[in-house]
């Protein structure tokens, strides 16, 4: 049943990209009450983008449902999410395993939380010391490393030239109370934040135009934008703001390529011991395949052609 | 207020729970208050003019009335902006621009409110003040008074409008710790965090100061009626 | 007041009235049947509803000292004592307190003086609305069926009063009654309307039993039979 409205929702989403497309919004088909409710906005979005990268792919998907053996529910970070990794991982997942890849994007404690109810099958996060805690305390089976990828502080080039020492750069943020925009909303880019003030034995509180957002990566880099502040993001979440937002994003980067910047994701399948009901076998097909040499190969191809760069760096075999 | 404040701040994540609540009621009175000035203002004119195209308006603003919040957020975000309209302001994620937000929600759904009593009820309280022979004003007055009672609701429903709003809030006041974070923006935060209890908790919280307001609105509108024998 | 080439149109009904003349210092009647005009007209009169067309020319009567009762009054939120005082108050004049308790006596509402006015039965608040009307001493008075349902005890209560304002004053009165004897009794001057046009005034012997009109013959033949059927 609920394959079933997602497949609805993704015939929906596909319908009504095509009438945006072509400019006739007469054809469009009037949505089942019930359709959009059980897709949260996110993925809509995230397969109406799918709809447009990798049209042949998601033609298939409708055409041959019977292939699939399942679906595979994911919780992750909106790092993956919004850089669009997953949404070019998945139709080839799907592809090679027949499990159809679907994912909730969420702060990393809220998406180790999904896990720890049970509510997903495998969680892709980048916070490791939590990450063992959630393994240690027998909600998974074991971590395995995919791909890192590394934090920039963005800002803007006044008053502080950019630099590869983000241990000045702090102290000079802190020490002039210049404006920073903190996720604060305890997710993996918030806890490396934390990290690295308690590193200096900072406390950023003292600083007044040290500001909280407790929103997403993508709306803490437009306040931090709006605010003429210095903020820390994942690379990949900054190319893909700088390259793809409506409003030109006025910042660049001011500190990047120090070793405490780097964002190590882990793969976790949530375990089968604790509860049975989850997709274990589609956990270990997606653990195994995403370690799988040829998938690292794409991971580290992924975004060159649009960003000029990559934005992950494959390191399952290291 | 102090110990509320510790209080708070101990039973919940570093949140800012404390400044939270502080921000949600400074933004829901403000806003309220506002869009009940216009919307009332605005509904009583509508009652009034006639003018071509006035069922579009009406149907406009009944459309206005259910326009999901984030909407709206989305539109204020743009026009506060720094590089928006009215970039200059500098009102982008501060309480006023909340307010500025929430006015433009609050507003349709008090005019459409105003408008409904008033064609039911307005007419029939016109003809009786003509024939009292009571002028212009003191008709209107009239009116106003005899439907105090619809009035009051319409703008009760503005406030718990404003007090349950997230999605403009979000957008516009940008949910910073201590400036802009609401009560509710604090929840999506909790959620976020996978906290789900303080949420539930804040939640809780968010409706009981609700029912307290909407107790002590109900006891003085009630202390007028006992005046009147009712 | 005279009222000449009045037209007024709502919907489908029509109102076309060529000359109407209501002299001062006298009880005049409007009978007609459902759907004539009577309402409209006092509505126009009262400047609730504007003619499309035509003249009311009220001859130096100031609107404000007009008023008129309806058949179901409106009541403003508030008390009996309230509701009577709104048309003093919105004068400001000081109500006259023994005067208002002399009207509720005489009108045996005297323990409802605090009372909700909503929470009246329908007689009381005919009976309210009358004093209400007549408490800010009108020049002339508009009554639209308000006291068609009163018993006959009350209704007698009020023709008593009529009389009375009658004998001191002499102001202008217009009532719409299907009480054929009430108006009879009441009235020295009848005006017959039919589907919007006035077709005939004068005095009431005239229009009741020497017109030659067919309508009216049968309109008054009808409600004859009617008072025969319901005592």
């Amino acid at each position: 049943m609920k394959k079933q409205r997602q497949l609805l929702a993704t015939i929906l989403a596909g319908a009504m990209l095509a009438a945006v497309v072509t400019g006739c919004g007469a054809k469009e088909e009037p949505a089942p009450a019930e359709a959009p409710a059980e897709t949260p906005e996110e993925s809509a979005g995230d397969e109406a983008e799918e709809a447009t990268e990798t049209p042949a792919e998601a033609s298939e998907e409708e055409a041959a449902p019977a292939e699939q053996k399942g679906v595979l529910m994911m919780a992750t970070t909106t790092s993956t999410a919004d850089t669009g990794l997953l949404d070019y991982l998945a139709p080839i997942f799907l592809e090679d395993t027949g499990w159809e890849l679907q994912w909730s994007a969420v702060g990393t404690g809220e998406a180790l939380k999904m896990g720890e109810n049970g509510d997903v099958d495998i969680v892709l996060v980048h916070a490791k010391a939590s990450e063992e805690e959630f393994v240690e305390k027998g909600f998974g089976v074991e971590r395995f490393q995919v791909m890192y990828n590394d934090f920039v502080v963005v800002g803007p080039t006044e008053p502080v030239a950019p630099t590869d020492d983000i241990e000045s750069l702090f102290k000079t943020i802190q020490e002039d109370q210049l404006t920073f925009v903190s996720r604060g909303d305890d997710s993996g880019t918030d806890k490396k934040e934390k990290g690295i003030w308690k590193k200096l034995e900072l406390d950023p509180a003292g600083n007044p135009n040290y500001l909280e957002s407790g929103q997403g990566m993508g709306a803490t880099i437009t306040m931090a934008d709006e605010k003429g502040a210095y903020c820390l993001t994942d690379r990949g979440t900054w190319l893909k703001m700088k390259n793809d937002a409506d409003v030109e994003i006025q910042l660049d980067i001011i500190c990047e390529g120090a070793s405490d910047l780097l964002n190590q994701y882990g793969i976790i399948a949530v375990s089968p011991e604790k509860y049975p009901e989850v997709n274990n076998e589609a956990a270990n097909a997606m653990i195994e395949w995403i370690c799988s040499e040829e998938v690292q190969g794409l991971i580290a191809n992924y975004g060159v052609d649009q960003y000029g760069e990559a934005l992950f760096t494959p390191n399952a075999n290291e | 207020m102090q110990l509320v404040r510790e209080m708070l701040d101990a039973a919940f994540s570093d949140v800012g729970v404390f400044d939270a609540v502080c921000v949600t009621f400074q933004l829901a009175f403000g806003a309220t208050t506002i869009s009940s000035v216009l919307g009332i203002f605005l509904g009583l004119l509508l009652e009034r003019a006639r003018f071509a195209g006035k069922r579009v308006v009406i149907r406009v603003n009944r459309t206005l009335m259910g326009v999901p919040p984030v909407v709206i957020g989305l539109v204020v975000y743009m026009i506060l902006m720094r590089r928006g309209p009215l970039g200059k302001l500098n009102m982008l994620f501060t309480v006023q621009g909340m307010i500025l937000a929430q006015v433009l929600i609050i507003t349709p759904i008090i005019c459409g409110m105003t408008y409904t009593s008033l064609v039911s009820k307005a007419p029939a309280i016109r003809t009786f003040a003509r024939t009292m022979g009571a002028s212009p004003m003191q008709t209107q007055w009239l009116v106003i008074r005899e439907l105090k009672k619809e009035l009051y609701f319409a703008v009760v429903t503005g406030f718990g409008r404003s007090i349950s709003e997230v999605g403009a809030v979000m957008l516009v006041g940008g949910n910073i710790k201590g400036h802009t974070r609401t009560m509710t923006t604090t929840i999506s935060l909790l959620k976020s965090q996978g906290i789900f209890t303080e949420g539930l908790t804040l939640g809780v919280l968010l409706l009981v100061m609700a029912f307290v307001i909407q107790s002590l609105a109900d006891f003085f509108q009630r202390g007028e009626k006992t005046d009147e024998n009712y | 007041m005279r009222i000449t080439d009045l037209e007024k149109k709502q919907g489908d009904f029509q109102m076309k009235i060529d000359t109407l003349v209501l002299e001062k210092g006298k009880i005049h009647g409007i009978i007609g049947g459902n759907g004539c005009g009577k309402t409209t007209l006092c509505k126009l009169i009262m400047g609730i509803l504007r003619p499309d067309r035509g003249t009311l020319d009220y001859e130096g009567l100031d609107i404000r000292k007009i008023t008129m009762t309806a058949q179901r009054p409106y009541f403003i939120q508030g008390s009996v004592y309230e509701n009577i005082c709104y048309p003093l108050k919105i004068r400001r004049i000081r109500p006259d307190e023994q005067k208002i308790d002399q009207w509720l006596d005489r009108c045996s509402l005297a323990e409802k003086k605090h009372q909700y006015a909503r929470s009246l039965s329908s007689g009381e608040q005919q009976k309210v609305s009358m004093i209400r009307a007549l408490i800010f001493d009108p020049e002339f008075v508009m009554i639209d069926e308000t006291l068609s349902n009163l018993d006959p005890e009350n209704l007698e209560l009020f023709e008593h009063v009529i009389f009375d304002i009658q004998k001191e004053r002499a102001i202008t009165w217009l009532l719409i009654s299907h009480r054929l004897a009430h108006i009879y009794k009441m009235c020295g001057e009848l005006h017959f309307m039919h589907e919007g046009t006035l077709l005939a005034s004068g005095g009431k012997h005239e229009i009741l039993f020497e017109n030659k009109d067919d309508r009216i013959r049968r309109f008054v033949a009808n409600e004859v039979i009617k008072m025969e059927t319901s005592v």
